[in-house]
């Protein structure tokens, strides 16, 4: 190995550099993607993402949303695969058998991982975020997946997926900090319009202020946003949301 | 990535009987006709084992998805295991190819479950001869249709109503009455008016149909009753029946 006859990969330092390497090409791939939102509410857990008219955010099972930035091959590839775990554990055993945390535990992040580390195939560059649905906004569950398989839990109800992690942190601190318990929908929407044209800007958040009027469209840009609705009868709970008929 | 649920299971859904088993019967009554909203499809609550009255609670009419119902006739196990396998069928594929089945491949799906049934249903054992009832979203002008089976999967659209089990029989020759000679024939009712004709008819199975039964408004037992129409389905719960029987939806 030392005379140069083993494989890149048995060599450490070789491979660590290739893991940086690619960790370095996939952010700067997925740097143009722009940041979409999940915010636990009384209604539900609104999603929220604005593109060229490329979808996404996306309905996964029953109580199950997605959302994400990346490529949008990549993209679907995540999404297919947690369709198909959904499905296939919701048809085995019961939809209440359909949770996030075996989904993500058990089928996404090891095969996020496996695609990372794998440095002679092509990684997947998605960076995303997965919802699911509780009986109140104390049980919904937020959770933030990185390209690498890595995720954390998110506690506060707020959570926004970005291409920079600094950037992403300081959005969804300012919605927390801006966004009130009696707000509505079209509130929580407008809020994330607000800090998504801040993001997409590379404008601070320090002296950020909620707009007077809501905000619920952006000029040239198509702006998607659904709803997996706490009230909505049935088993399915996802739905489409239009911003222009929410009521302040 | 077809969107073909079915191809990521192991093996088939639907037991491959080999043994010789009894004879094939349908204990049941469910139905489904046109009224002047949509379709309703009803079914009673009896399960049998032979001559033993197994439940009077069973759910025979089942919601496929937001559009879509099945009314179960045969045996239960392999019924209920085919509504179940298209009701994932049907949302798997409207998530992952973000767009909704269409009715004809809706209607073909449990076609195809009934003919990969054939070994069961040729010995007798696991027939199911169900109703589908649905309605093709995309074109804006359809309305909800009806379509029966028989065990072996071939599918007739009924232009104006549909039977199956050992009870439809008598039903069937009153809708049939009621079509050519009914003032308002089903076809014009009301929702109120269907919902009482539809506890009539199921009465009228029982009568004559040891395994039809569960229905009676005097012990406060009602049916299971669905209405379908471009809006969705609409459970027409006991309350409201019970409503429409005292009312007789005059």
């Amino acid at each position: 190995m030392l005379e140069g006859k083993g494989s890149m990969t048995e060599e450490p330092y070789r491979w660590l550099e290739a893991i940086g390497n690619r960790r370095e090409y996939i952010r700067d791939q997925i740097k143009g993607g722009t940041p979409v939102f999940a915010l636990s509410r009384p209604e539900g857990i609104l999603l929220l993402g604005i593109g060229h008219g490329q979808s996404k955010i996306f309905e996964i099972y029953d109580r199950h949303g997605f959302a994400a930035l990346g490529h949008p091959v990549d993209i679907e590839k995540v999404r297919q695969a947690a369709i198909e775990a959904a499905h296939i554990e919701g048809f085995n055993r019961s939809s209440k058998d359909v949770t996030l945390r075996r989904l993500i535990s058990f089928a996404l992040s090891t095969t996020l991982k496996n695609s990372f580390e794998q440095i002679f195939s092509p990684p997947l560059m998605v960076e995303s975020l997965f919802a699911e649905l509780g009986e109140t906004p104390a049980e919904d569950i937020l959770v933030r997946v990185h390209y690498d398989g890595n995720h954390r839990y998110e506690t506060s109800g707020v959570l926004v997926a970005s291409s920079e992690s600094k950037q992403e942190e300081e959005a969804a601190s300012w919605i927390r900090r801006t966004l009130k318990a009696k707000d509505g929908l079209a509130q929580a929407a407008s809020l994330c319009l607000t800090a998504w044209q801040s993001l997409v800007d590379n404008k601070p958040f320090t002296d950020l202020a909620a707009p007077e009027d809501p905000v619920l469209k952006i000029e040239g840009k198509s702006v998607e946003a659904a709803l997996l609705d706490r009230k909505l009868p049935g088993s399915v709970h996802y739905r489409i949301l239009d911003l222009n008929r929410l009521k302040n | 990535m077809n969107g073909d649920f079915l191809a990521l299971l192991p093996k088939s859904v639907v037991p491959q009987v080999t043994a010789a088993a009894p004879e094939a019967v349908q204990a049941t009554t469910v139905f489904a006709f046109h009224c002047r909203e949509g379709v309703v499809i009803a079914g009673d609550h009896r399960a049998t084992a032979g001559n033993t009255i197994f439940s009077d609670k069973t759910e025979k009419i089942l919601d496929l998805d937001s559009h879509s119902l099945m009314a179960i006739a045969g045996v239960p196990a392999t019924a209920f295991e085919m509504a179940r396998t298209l009701q994932t069928t049907f949302e798997f594929y409207r998530r992952s190819q973000l767009q909704p089945m269409s009715l004809q491949a809706k209607i073909r799906a449990l076609s195809k479950l009934l003919r990969d049934n054939l070994p069961a249903t040729l010995q007798g054992f696991g027939v199911v001869a169900p109703i589908f009832a649905g309605i093709e979203l995309s074109d804006p002008k359809a309305g909800p249709c009806i379509y029966f089976y028989d065990p072996l999967g071939a599918q007739f659209e009924a232009a104006t109503f549909a039977g199956s089990g050992s009870g439809s029989g008598s039903i069937k020759s009153v809708l049939h009455f009621l079509e050519k000679w009914g003032d308002p024939p089903p076809g014009e009712m009301s929702v109120p008016q269907a919902t009482t004709l539809a506890i009539r008819l199921l009465m009228t199975a029982a009568e004559f149909d040891s395994a039809t039964g569960g229905v009676n408004p005097e012990l406060e037992l009602f049916a299971t009753i669905k209405v379908l129409t471009r809006d969705g389905i609409k459970t027409i719960d006991l309350k409201e029946q019970e409503r429409c029987w005292r009312e007789k939806a005059r």
